[in-house]
């Protein structure tokens, strides 16, 4: 029985070993270009580890052109815009698969870090994302890297530059963002209907304080760098690879860490709180006994947490003279 | 004898004396605390742009107003010239060559210069009594009065209008302050005089700022407002429509704004409030003449027939191609993150940058909070008038945390808010205060206003806001001193023994070249530094700080980028006779042309004739930019690398280093020993901070030189 497989194994072997070397170059492009097909046909940008992408991108003989996207998707990998460019590159290609112009002439691939970083190491590649076309005849030139600094990541421009190196034309297609329309509808039928329901009492509509704490609250979230943090996007807090410590304020004025801003956002609200407590002790229709709590808590609230702002300023701006109560 | 006449004075007028001695004070205060360069440094222009405004200024007063306004400059942007009446917003020189004009009429001959210089600081005296007649109309004067004082000193301003930065921002925050203060007034006696008057100060401000936009926004946000709160009235409607019409005629007499007001989207929301006031008030007129049931008819009628034509003009448009408002773009307009996160270049711009909590801290410290109280004490006392400062806190606010820059558009309606907040908490703990409280126990008995402690708490109040006050002062005085004071045109730095060494070469090489060049020479530099060349060297240059043609720039850019032979190439198709550059290798200034370089190559290479010039040439195949010897070949032996390590090869610059050491990029360069072949070394300021080359001619047999 042994011997049986073992001869199976050997015969098996040698005929691989016999089909492979007549094998012409035209078969071997062939099933290269009909494996190609397949996968592309199951997702339209194929996933390349390092021996697919040796065999399918990097040796000849090849009559198709690929481009092929380096990124870094693994959320560990800390790449922010990644994604966001993985999204267009994926719009590209299926605008490329459903429009007349696909054929077997062009595939598109990615490369991701973890799986293959000698790829990265070979290319001289030391950031993500990056494009490259490795165009089906002749060497491959400086301007068959995409530059992303310059043009940014947008599907059209991408598109723009392969129809520059591939002379395929493609109208990118995107498909329809329903969910910000939803959500708006949603967020109108809300607002509607609560207006409907409510219509022979609207007071709610022009009630100041209403208003007041919303226009108090955005004034808090922008000056505390909300902006700043839904822009850049930076972390919630600083971990040190090193000591493993755990900053929760960003060392520079430049930046800033999303714990700081709320931190910020909640002393400037207290401060706020405090003067409007100041202010409500002179309210007539309060009681006697409650306004002396009010007046001492209200004041020391804003003493207080004043002089914390100016000590958290102090921590990102180390020559600033001032201080106040707290070093 | 003096003080017997002051106890003499009515309440009433002591009450004014004050007033307007504090308001004085502030003024003297926010004319002075800009001066901190000029008393440092001189009187000098700072930095780029205001150069320009220098330049034209100086034109306007010499040639008139006529020839200003047809002004076709020749010696910018060589060989094309540029149109400068119809491109600019004549405002800030017309004011300048105003005051110029009326104190020489007068005799008192100051120099055009030093009037350039010091408009900054005198706006901003008279934007701090603006905003004390503002603040007063929104509130009252005592409130105002704090706000004046805030104004004068709050960073957030200064850094715009100190001494010498001539630029349109310094008259701007005056014009739209007193725009503001016109309107309030205007919508409180609803008298079409104010409204007139108004619509002239908006026109002061078209003039001078393109920032108007915001405020032809604001106006009509407001009317928006108070129609939907049914604050409306026959005042607003007067105001609103006699300040649109005039407003808009007036402003497209600019020639740089033109037609724009009734052509661009972002004027049809002033257009759009105009038609809807004039609706308004037909159905109020109906609705008075009517009786109630025959007007309900009327209303359902016209309400199905108008939603019926808008649903179906938007049905149409969309489905026509005309309109698309579901696509991303519609969406982009709502999120401002949008256009940063797709266009890098957009992201590396310093002033495009978003605004974190420490600027925000750094340019207005305690008004960060003062505000909210501010507004706070508006919303509990609410009026048609009231309304707009806070529309205007609130938009500005998200508009200066988008873009740090807007900062200054911020910062008056933060003064305004926190002075009325301040006015406030005072004006409520002062009473309290036992010797003003023994008046009142004269006259009736002790009040329901009482607590225990009464006298304590106020006390702490006040000392805590007097605390508060002064530190601010403080700290406005202390960045205006740090931060926002240095001319950059006259650098300086401080020496191994603590004392100030002053680098006054720019004004050195830009003197040199108007002293000892031929009148015509033609100067190539990289565009930084254009208007500063036409302005004090008066020579002819290829391109400038108005950069409105690409390929021009681009191509300046290939001369620096390529090799010598290939620079000659474009140097004599541009007729160059100088070349200029700025290198920082010496002293350690950091923003030479080196560091500026990359830009160079990138706009150099973004045309069709510069398509040879790729950034990857100029890295180390690590992908590093580096000027030492493992630096990229292609970098070494490029026209600008020549030009600014020029004989530097020779030189020691620091202790315990070799020759040639870059204290910038802290790395021996890379290519010391090479000469030059189509330049010749003109002039190296005494810190070789600016290195002037005269381009050679063709040999006697007419071939170039390489």
């Amino acid at each position: 029985m042994n011997a049986i497989k073992g001869s199976l194994i050997l015969f098996i072997i040698g005929l691989f070993c016999h089909t492979a070397s007549p094998k012409t170059k035209q078969e071997v492009l062939q099933e290269k270009v009909h494996q190609l097909m397949e996968w592309s046909n199951r997702r339209t940008v194929i996933q390349m580890g390092g021996s697919k992408f040796a065999n399918y991108v990097k040796s000849k003989p090849r009559n198709y052109s690929v481009i092929v996207m380096f990124t870094a998707l693994n959320p560990k990998r800390g790449c922010s815009v990644c994604q966001e460019a993985s999204d267009e590159f994926t719009i590209l290609a299926n605008s490329y698969r459903f429009s007349p112009a696909y054929s077997n002439s062009l595939f598109f691939g990615v490369v991701d870090f973890d799986d293959g970083q000698d790829i990265f190491r070979t290319l001289g590649l030391n950031s993500a994302p990056a494009f490259i076309h490795f165009p089906a005849k002749g060497k491959r030139k400086a301007v068959d890297t995409y530059d992303i600094q310059r043009y940014g990541f947008h599907a059209d421009n991408i598109a723009k530059w392969m129809a520059e190196r591939t002379e395929i034309v493609v109208r990118i297609f995107r498909p329809p963002n329903y969910m910000g329309t939803v959500v708006l509808v949603l967020l109108f039928s809300l607002a509607g209907g609560l207006l409907y329901v409510r219509r022979n009492s609207l007071d709610f509509f022009y009630n100041k304080t209403f208003w007041g704490v919303l226009s108090i609250f955005i004034v808090l979230g922008m000056t505390s760098g909300q902006m700043w943090n839904h822009i850049r996007g930076p972390p919630y807090y600083h971990r040190n690879p090193q000591n493993g410590a755990i900053h929760y304020i960003h060392g520079s004025s430049q930046g800033q860490l999303v714990a700081e801003t709320h931190l910020v956002m909640l002393i400037n609200a207290a401060i706020v709180v405090g003067f409007a407590l100041l202010s409500e002790v002179h309210n007539p229709e309060m009681e006697v006994s409650k306004r002396k709590v009010f007046a001492i808590g209200g004041l020391v609230m804003v003493v207080f947490f004043f002089s914390l702002l100016i000590s958290v300023f102090r921590r990102k701006y180390q020559s600033y003279p001032y201080s106040l109560l707290i070093r | 004898m003096g003080r017997m006449a002051f106890l003499k004075m009515s309440a009433d007028k002591q009450d004014t004396l004050l007033k307007m001695l504090v308001l004085a004070v502030c003024c003297i205060l926010s004319f002075s605390v800009r001066l901190f360069s000029v008393l440092r440094f001189e009187s000098v222009i700072h930095e780029f742009d205001p150069y320009f405004n220098y330049r034209t200024t100086r034109y306007l007063a010499e040639k008139g107003f006529y020839d200003f306004h047809n002004w076709f400059d020749d010696t910018a942007w060589y060989p094309l010239g540029r149109i400068i009446g119809g491109t600019i917003y004549p405002g800030l020189m017309v004011t300048a060559a105003a005051f110029y004009n009326v104190l020489h009429y007068f005799n008192i001959t100051i120099d055009i210069r030093n009037m350039c210089v010091f408009l900054a600081p005198m706006f901003s005296s008279f934007t701090t009594i603006v905003t004390y007649h503002l603040t007063k109309q929104l509130s009252n004067s005592g409130a105002g009065l704090v706000a004046a004082a805030f104004m004068s000193v709050v960073p957030g301003y200064i850094s715009r209008s100190v001494a010498g930065s001539y630029d349109n921002e310094g008259i701007a925050i005056f014009c739209m302050l007193f725009t503001y203060t016109l309107w309030i007034k205007s919508v409180k006696t609803g008298s079409v005089f104010w409204a007139v008057l108004c619509s002239v100060a908006y026109f002061y401000m078209v003039s001078s700022w393109g920032g108007y936009v915001f405020l032809i926004n604001l106006i009509p946000i407001h009317v928006l407002a108070c129609i939907v709160t049914g604050r409306y009235s026959h005042k607003i409607y007067v105001a609103y429509t006699t300040v649109y019409s005039v407003g808009t005629i007036l402003s497209m007499q600019i020639s740089f704004v033109g037609f724009q007001p009734v052509q661009t989207s972002e004027h049809m929301g002033a257009l759009g409030v105009f038609g809807l006031c004039q609706i308004v008030s037909f159905i109020n007129f109906l609705c008075a003449r009517l009786s109630s049931a025959h007007f309900a008819i009327l209303w359902q009628t016209m309400l199905y027939i108008v939603g019926t034509i808008f649903i179906g003009a938007v049905g149409f448009l969309t489905l026509s191609g005309k309109i698309a408002p579901w696509t991303g773009r519609f969406y982009s307009l709502l999120d401002p993150s949008y256009a940063k996160n797709n266009i890098p270049i957009i992201a590396s711009v310093s002033e495009h940058q978003p605004t974190t909590w420490s600027s925000f801290y750094f340019d207005l410290q305690m008004l960060v909070f003062m505000f909210p109280v501010g507004l706070y004490v508006c919303f509990k006392n609410l009026k048609d008038y009231n309304l707009f400062i806070i529309l205007y806190g609130v938009t500005s606010m998200y508009f200066a945390a988008v873009m740090v820059r807007l900062m200054l558009v911020l910062a008056p309606v933060m003064c305004i808010l926190a002075g009325i907040g301040v006015n406030h908490v005072l004006t409520t703990y002062m009473k309290n205060l036992d010797s003003v409280a023994q008046k009142d126990k004269k006259g009736r008995t002790k009040s329901d206003n009482s607590y225990p402690m009464r006298n304590e708490v106020a006390t702490g109040v006040v000392v805590m806001m007097t605390i508060f006050l002064s530190l601010f002062a403080s700290h406005s005085v202390w960045v205006t001193s740090e931060a926002y004071s240095s001319p950059s045109i006259v650098l300086s730095a401080r020496g191994g023994d603590g004392g100030r060494i002053i680098f006054d070469d720019f004004r050195e090489a830009y003197y040199w070249l108007r002293h000892n060049t031929p009148e015509n020479s033609k100067v190539m530099s990289w565009w930084d530094y254009g208007y500063q060349i036409t302005a004090m060297a008066n020579r002819t240059i290829l391109v400038d700080n108005n950069t409105w043609n690409n390929t021009h720039i681009s191509r300046v850019g290939q001369a620096m980028a390529s090799t010598e032979d290939k620079a000659y190439e474009i140097m004599r198709e541009l007729d160059v006779d100088y070349v200029l550059v700025i290198f920082g290798g010496l002293t350690g200034y950091s923003s030479d042309d080196i560091n500026k370089f990359l830009w160079m190559v990138r706009i150099g290479g973004s045309t069709d004739r510069g398509a040879h010039i790729k950034e990857s040439d100029y890295y180390t195949p690590s992908g590093e930019f580096r000027v030492d010897s493992e630096g990229s070949q292609v970098l070494q032996n490029c026209m600008m690398y020549k030009m600014c390590y020029y004989r530097f090869g020779q030189v020691y610059t620091e202790q315990n280093k070799p020759t040639g050491y870059d204290r910038v990029r802290n790395a021996e360069i890379g290519n010391k020993d090479f000469e030059l072949d189509v330049l010749d070394e003109a002039y190296t300021t005494e810190h070789w901070i600016v290195r002037i080359y005269k381009v050679k001619d063709l040999d006697n047999r007419g071939n170039p030189r390489t």
